[in-house]
């Protein structure tokens, strides 16, 4: 089968189960509103107390530029690191901990780690909400730069969901992964520009830093949200082109794959 | 209409024994094995020796309008064969290939999440089954009142009986409309009158001309429902045929090692040599008409002479219901005595059982019964075909009478009374 064809197959399969991506999507907010008290306030509660700790580190104890008053710096950043770091710590357990649908059950395998992702993209709006109210308290000037908003998501929608779907298929074989994943997100949150600007590291390792995709992505939304510009366009068509990549790479490997996921589980 | 809505053909499937490798400490030594090109792409095709083939070489169409049951023992093959044709396996070799939508009821509950309500693991997995929102909303009361979990259908299905869980699943699956319906021992279920529904709405979906692969334990049901069946064997298909046929040979498969070579028989001074079902021809026969005759031949050996021995045969139908206990202690027949081989007829003229699947046990006792010299327990199946539309075990000789009561005076003066009148 050629690629085309391939991706071709991928997709029709997605559109034909659509419905059945809502109803998995829905049950685990439903699981969620249901099983917690706080049910959606947690999605707010995580990056705020994340917020407050290190605005109390980065403006007390040891100060530091940023472009934005720091809260509403930290607080965009962990929006969005926060949308990409639960969607992949969900997705990677979203095969094994539904172990039962796997053996019993066919239909496209995507739907786990993809329902995964677009329940923390609800997280993500609901979490918005604050952000919007912040943006307004601090007085940030809304500028056309916005409507580049819908491209920067795109792409990290494509950077996440790709992500995704290789660590639910790897943490199917090699349980490993979901012990590794945990070490590996907590340094990537480190490497990432979420609660310090990275220009603000030099030399060598501001240069490693700066390579990191994500930072490339966060540091975007944080431009057309935050300071009203387009963020810069060699670096993010590179982070974009490599973002597609991962998504088609991760996906094909996962399609082609996921026939042996029910003797493999 | 000349296309199968099923085709296996050629189907190998090979699975893994022992432990499986979970851990990365297991994937380095692999990737360096490959690495240093030890594992020859030809070997996907081959067994190692912590691999078997869990499907061999197995093939059989399905066409439009038959309903196929698939028998045999336990890890046999059976299940796997429906998690291929379901796409949740692939095969090794060989094609395997469902036309239209196939609807799996392998577990019917396995979308079920515990903290959600009825009514939303309706949604769930009629989702996960494949059908539409509207489809399943348009019908919600339909599912709702075939489950029978009424008022309940707004509680977490957690608080629900596991018969109440079960039912509210085949529920929805029983209202996939699916091209073809693969079917996994699903009539376990729940309790009798839902059993009954179960069957009468499979009958339904078979009267319309949709293709059914039914596996199950059941027999009578398989005789019941399906039109052919297969008995799978250590992965390969043993037999195929007609579904009553199909039993006799699937019952056939694990006595032939046990029971008749029972251990005691050898200390035995006399044992069964042989028992044959003769029909009315004299012939051996696996199949008999309600009201034939049934000839049970019991063939002995005795290695030194047994005085007033007797012989006793049970019939038991498929489902376990004894149905007739003879013996010729009881039938007050001496058999004198039993020397060298020999054999001793039962003849049943009129065979009044109905149609399904039956076993003879065979026994040979001692002139009080209390010593057993041979025992063939449940060892010879047959089954008994009839166009008798009775329901039961039996046949029962009958005619109707019909007495209509004189009419009551009172009427008789009135229909006077209005003759008069007119």
């Amino acid at each position: 089968m050629t690629l085309l064809a391939q991706f071709k197959e991928m997709f029709s399969e997605q559109v034909e189960y659509r419905e059945l991506l809502y109803q998995m999507t829905l049950r685990d907010l439903l699981l969620r509103y249901k099983q917690t008290v706080m049910g959606f306030g947690w999605a707010v509660f995580m990056p705020l107390v994340n917020t407050a700790v290190f605005s109390v580190i980065f403006t007390r104890v040891a100060k530091i530029e940023t472009p934005v008053p720091y809260p509403l710096f930290a607080f965009c950043g962990f929006l969005f690191w926060n949308f990409f770091a639960s969607s992949l710590r969900f997705s990677v357990l979203s095969l094994t901990s539904n172990s039962n649908l796997v053996t019993k059950v066919y239909f496209p395998r995507e739907i786990f780690p993809f329902s995964a992702v677009l329940v923390c993209l609800v997280d993500l709006a609901v979490g918005s909400v604050v952000l919007v109210g912040m943006m307004v308290y601090y007085g940030v000037a809304v500028t056309p730069a916005l409507l580049f908003l819908p491209v920067v998501l795109a792409v990290l929608l494509a950077f996440t969901a790709g992500l995704a779907l290789l660590l639910a298929m790897s943490n199917l074989y090699y349980r490993d992964i979901k012990y590794l994943f945990e070490v590996a997100i907590t340094v990537w949150m480190f490497a990432t520009s979420v609660v310090y600007p990275v220009e603000s590291v030099g030399g060598n390792l501001g240069q490693l830093l700066a390579m990191n995709p994500m930072t490339q992505l966060i540091e975007a939304c944080r431009s057309v949200l935050l300071y009203g510009r387009l963020p810069p366009a060699g670096p993010f068509a590179v982070t974009a082109v490599l973002s597609l990549f991962v998504l088609f790479a991760g996906w094909q490997s996962f399609h082609r794959a996921e026939f042996t996921f029910a003797e493999n589980i | 209409m000349s296309r199968p809505a099923v085709v296996f053909d050629g189907v190998w499937k090979k699975f893994k024994r022992g432990e499986r490798h979970d851990s990365l400490r297991d994937l380095i030594p692999a990737a360096a094995a490959r690495l240093l090109g030890r594992s020859d792409p030809a070997a996907a095709e081959n067994l190692t020796d912590k691999e078997f083939w869990a499907v061999h070489d197995v093939s059989f169409e399905v066409n439009p309008g038959e309903a196929l049951g698939i028998i045999g023992p336990n890890g046999a093959g059976k299940s796997t064969i429906l998690k291929l044709l379901s796409r949740i396996l692939r095969p090794t070799r060989g094609r395997c290939e469902v036309r239209g939508r196939a609807g799996a009821l392998i577990e019917v509950a396995a979308g079920f999440h515990p903290d959600l309500t009825g009514r939303e693991n309706v949604y769930l997995q009629g989702a996960i089954m494949g059908m539409k929102r509207a489809e399943i909303g348009r019908k919600f009361d339909e599912i709702v009142q075939f489950a029978g979990v009424g008022e309940f259908i707004d509680t977490p299905v957690k608080r629900y009986s596991s018969g109440m869980n079960a039912r509210l699943g085949f529920a929805i699956a029983a209202h996939l409309d699916p091209d073809v319906l693969l079917i996994d021992e699903v009539l376990s279920v729940g309790d009798a009158a839902f059993q009954d529904r179960c069957v009468a709405r499979m009958r339904e979906l078979i009267g319309r001309g949709i293709p059914i692969v039914f596996i199950s334990h059941n027999l009578p049901a398989i005789l019941d429902l399906c039109t052919r069946a297969i008995v799978i064997n250590h992965g390969t298909v043993a037999f195929d045929g007609a579904p009553a046929a199909a039993i006799q040979e699937y019952r056939l498969v694990p006595w032939t090692k046990t029971d008749r070579s029972g251990a005691g028989a050898a200390a035995s001074p006399i044992h069964i040599a042989r028992t044959e079902l003769l029909n009315d021809r004299g012939d051996s026969a696996a199949v008999f008409q309600s009201g034939g005759e049934l000839r049970i031949r019991v063939a002995y050996e005795a290695s030194k002479p047994v005085q007033h021995a007797s012989i006793a045969i049970d019939i038991h139908r498929g489902d376990g219901v004894y149905c007739a206990g003879i013996n010729t202690m009881m039938d007050k027949r001496d058999l004198g005595v039993m020397s060298g081989p020999g054999y001793v007829d039962l003849i049943i003229p009129r065979l009044n059982l109905l149609p399904g699947c039956y076993l003879v046990s065979v026994g040979i006792l001692d002139a009080t019964g209390g010593r057993v010299y041979d025992l063939h327990t449940s060892a010879y199946p047959f089954s008994v075909l009839s166009d008798r539309r009775d329901l039961g075990v039996i046949y029962l000789d009958r005619e109707w009478a019909h007495h209509v009561p004189p009419a009551a005076p009172a009427e008789r003066t009135l229909v006077a009374a209005g003759k008069d009148g007119s």
